[in-house]
């Protein structure tokens, strides 16, 4: 297509600079991966002789396991051969070679010569290390949804932070008072809206900038939630142990062999992630209301002028996201820790942030990076009881590193809604 | 008269935002009152003064704890004796002592706004600069105590420097956007942090904590020599600082670039300036400052390098340059007030146990305040301003 536009007089195709710019990118992307496989390669020589073991339950803890035996040398020959073979072709065909799909096919084998690595031995529960994943990935995902509604609708929600601990908090105590469970995340719903439509009325309403927005936000449910915590929770602990959420095993689906005991015994929050994932995928990219909500985001002035209510549609989006981080941090104070404590969410906030631009502003690409995020979570907590002595900070900044070097654009730029964060004047 | 109200008028509104936040903040104070609550059905209008009393009570002595007490001043005045003096000046010193870390940020935070760019990294710049003081001040163990503070300084703001450069550097060349870079890098930084205290140049060995060796040998001068009182020289520094940005970014060349930069990239790039390049100066002054602040806290008001030297003072900042007006000058008054409310809060917590943590969501309602100007005006029924120039920080900062 460039050829057909380029002045006839020069005789060549011309290159756009991006095209260029593409190449460039995938020589040295190239050269990488080639050289990551190279040094790969050479870690097996010293540890062929170590074994590794991975353990799968077939139905029950501890009953009958499934095990795959080998060598940690093999492991790394497969995760350099991946690799090395990977970026040689990059190098060879250039910019037109999906390399995600080589990384997604030599990560597995990078993270089990690792692990097995570590180990040294001792064998890896897998069914514990992928079920956990699920586990931790549950909020993160959630929280990736939030703000990916937000933004794709034209707002800039950092406040998911927030919202988990409000929800947490709120959760627990109305659990606690009521004695009943599901009250618990019906209340940290409708917190979760309310404080969405707060944000929404500061940023559109009054014109605060969505990042100062999200900040009160963030700021002042931390502030709430210790104050809470300290002045009345810690008095009257009766009103912070709420019933927890127990998990519950899907009749005849969890009965199948090594896969039951990993997706089919979660919590129902786990079905509940898996299914919102789902739903919103088909919502945004199949319905009317997708379709607004991404024009929204993209390019407002235009949907404004076919008429679409684009700050209506803003005021829900923020709503909605809400809700789901609301109910996200219920999972929290009811299920993870059974009861509300200070500054629980810790941080998870800002990784379902990190999740949501990992994954491309995608649902099922935000769950996937979750779920990364999660099993990195998932395998310090297993190194950790084994007794692997691997400093856990390397491993918890895996996931910020990450979405450091996507939003670069320094492997495979990702790009987000155009006008995510810029306030929308209706003409 | 006319000329007084004049000047006195921006200052409504921050005022009015700061009352409007306590107000807010004694409502969930009577609604967390379990005690006074319980009593409503029997004696409504006792549990209501009762509920009112007890919040008069906690402002007091948030008042009394940031400012100290005018009895012991007197008793002071009297005796004339050190320790006398150290009880009546302790509240105030330990204000400016709380206010010094956020002058700091704040003016970092502000620098950045000014140009137009969201550094939310301040926690991970002043905590990385903690860290590279006090790595520099050990490594330099031995020299004489002025060349070791020096060099400890010039630690802390090469590492905030640096860890502004990141952001700013994937902002210019690769359009990353700087706030989720920053909260990133936030992260990536107490990692650090807990990272390099496990190892054994700075880990203090008899401590079970992870808590670097004592820092004392290096410590920044103190301002009154009296016992107890922990007011140091980076209070003063911090205010020479403030005079040297607000030099900086107003009377020089570098200065008005960054603020055109701030208020109109396209018309900055067309006059010949280089947006990429005001970008990362801003970035890196900004994390340079925070660093620098980080640095001051780890010799000055703590000795000790450990994951909790921050608190939360890259987020207050975003505060205090919003309530400053994004001016030196006003920054360094919201941090002495955040200073005060910090430190009062911890004599309010002592003397009513109410949890220190109100005064969190306290600041939090000041920047939606603050923020929301026209939602103030409206609760307080007052007239619109003139029209002006808009401030840089809340104008395209995320574009």
């Amino acid at each position: 297509m460039t050829a057909a536009t380029a002045p006839v007089t020069t005789g060549v195709p011309r290159i756009s600079a991006a095209q260029q710019r593409a190449e460039r990118m995938a020589r040295i992307r190239g050269i990488i991966f080639a050289v990551i496989g190279l040094a790969g390669f050479s870690f097996a020589s010293g540890s062929m002789g170590s074994d590794v073991t991975f353990r799968f339950w077939i139905q029950e803890q501890g009953g009958a396991a499934w095990e795959i035996h080998t060598a940690a040398g093999l492991l790394w020959i497969l995760a350099g051969v991946t690799t090395g073979v990977g970026g040689i072709y990059q190098l060879w065909k250039g910019a037109s070679v999906s390399w995600r799909r080589w990384m997604a096919l030599a990560l597995p084998f990078w993270i089990a010569a690792i692990i097995g690595t570590l180990l040294a031995g001792k064998p890896a529960v897998m069914t514990n290390l992928f079920g956990g994943s699920l586990e931790y990935a549950f909020p993160i995902a959630m929280g990736a949804f939030a703000a990916m509604i937000c933004e794709r609708s034209g707002m800039l929600n950092i406040a998911i932070e927030g919202k988990f601990l409000l929800g947490a908090c709120v959760a627990s105590i109305a659990a606690s008072v009521t004695g009943l469970v599901f009250v618990g995340p019906i209340a940290a719903i409708l917190v979760g809206v309310g404080v969405g439509w707060l944000m929404a009325w500061m940023a559109i309403r009054h014109r605060v900038d969505q990042i100062i927005a999200g900040t009160v936000v963030n700021f002042g449910a931390l502030g709430l939630t210790n104050f809470v915590y300290l002045r009345i929770l810690q008095l009257n602990t009766d009103i912070n142990t709420p019933p927890t959420v127990e998990a519950i095993k899907v009749p005849i689906l969890s009965q199948i062999p090594v896969l039951g005991p990993v997706f089919f015994s979660g919590t129902p929050y786990l079905y509940i992630a898996l299914i919102t994932m789902v739903v919103l995928t088909y919502m945004l990219f199949k319905t009317r209301w997708g379709l607004r909500l991404r024009a929204s985001g993209e390019y407002p002035n235009a949907a404004g002028t076919v008429g679409v209510d684009v700050i209506k549609i803003r005021y829900r989006a923020m709503m909605l996201a809400g809700a789901i981080a609301g109910f996200a941090g219920s999972y929290l104070s009811l299920h993870s820790a059974g009861s509300f404590q200070m500054n629980m969410s810790a941080g998870k906030g800002f990784i379902a942030m990190a999740a949501m631009i990992f994954g491309g502003w995608n649902p099922i690409g935000a769950f996937g990076a979750a779920l990364v995020f999660g099993f990195s979570d998932a395998t310090q907590t297993l190194l950790s009881s084994l007794g692997v002595d691997v400093p856990p900070q390397i491993l918890t900044s895996v996931p910020y590193l990450v979405t450091i070097v996507v939003v670069a654009g320094l492997v495979g730029r990702v790009r987000g809604p155009a006008m995510a964060g810029i306030p929308y004047e209706q003409g | 008269m006319s000329g007084l109200r004049k000047r006195l008028r921006p200052l409504l509104v921050p005022v009015l935002a700061v009352l409007s936040a306590f107000i807010v903040g004694s409502l969930f104070l009577m609604l967390s009152d379990l005690k006074h609550l319980a009593m409503i059905p029997t004696d409504p209008i006792g549990a209501l003064t009762g509920a009112m009393g007890d919040v008069i009570n906690a402002y007091r002595a948030l008042l009394l704890g940031a400012f100290g007490d005018p009895a012991k001043f007197a008793l002071a005045f009297q005796q004339g004796t050190p320790k006398a003096w150290t009880t009546a000046l302790r509240p105030i010193t330990e204000t400016l002592v709380a206010a010094t870390p956020l002058m700091f940020t704040g003016l970092a935070i502000a620098v950045s706004f000014r140009t137009s760019v969201f550094n939310i990294g301040g926690d991970g710049q002043f905590v990385l600069g903690a860290l590279g003081a006090s790595i520099v001040a050990l490594a330099f163990r031995g020299m004489p105590a002025p060349i070791t503070l020096v060099a400890a300084l010039a630690g802390g703001i090469v590492f905030g420097a640096l860890w502004g450069f990141v952001p700013g550097f994937l902002k210019a060349r690769t359009g990353a956007h700087e706030v989720i870079t920053t909260i990133m890098l936030n992260y990536v930084a107490l990692q650090i942090v807990q990272l390099a205290l496990r190892t054994d140049f700075l880990r203090q060995s008899t401590n079970s904590q992870p808590i670097s060796k004592v820092l004392d040998f290096v410590r920044v001068p103190l301002l009154i020599p009296l016992p107890g009182l922990r007011l140091h020289w980076g209070f003063i520094a911090a205010l020479v600082v403030a005079a040297l940005i607000s030099w900086f970014l107003f009377k020089t060349t570098k200065g008005f670039e960054l603020r055109s930069a701030g208020q109109n990239l396209t018309a900055a790039r067309y006059a010949g300036m280089s947006a990429g390049g005001s970008i990362i100066l801003a970035m890196v002054v900004s994390g340079a400052l925070a660093g620098l602040g980080g640095a001051f806290q780890v010799m000055g008001s703590v000795t000790q390098m450990s994951n909790d030297v921050n608190s939360g003072y890259g987020w207050t900042a975003i505060a205090l340059a919003l309530l400053g007006g994004t001016r030196p000058g006003g920054v360094v008054a919201a941090a002495l007030l955040f200073g005060a409310l910090n430190n009062g809060g911890h004599g309010m917590q002592v003397a009513t146990s109410i949890p220190l943590d109100l005064l969190v969501f306290i600041q939090a309602l000041v920047i939606m305040f603050v923020a929301a100007p026209d939602l103030v005006r409206k609760i307080y029924r007052l007239r619109p301003p003139k029209p002006e120039v808009v401030p840089a920080a809340t104008e395209g900062a995320s574009a």
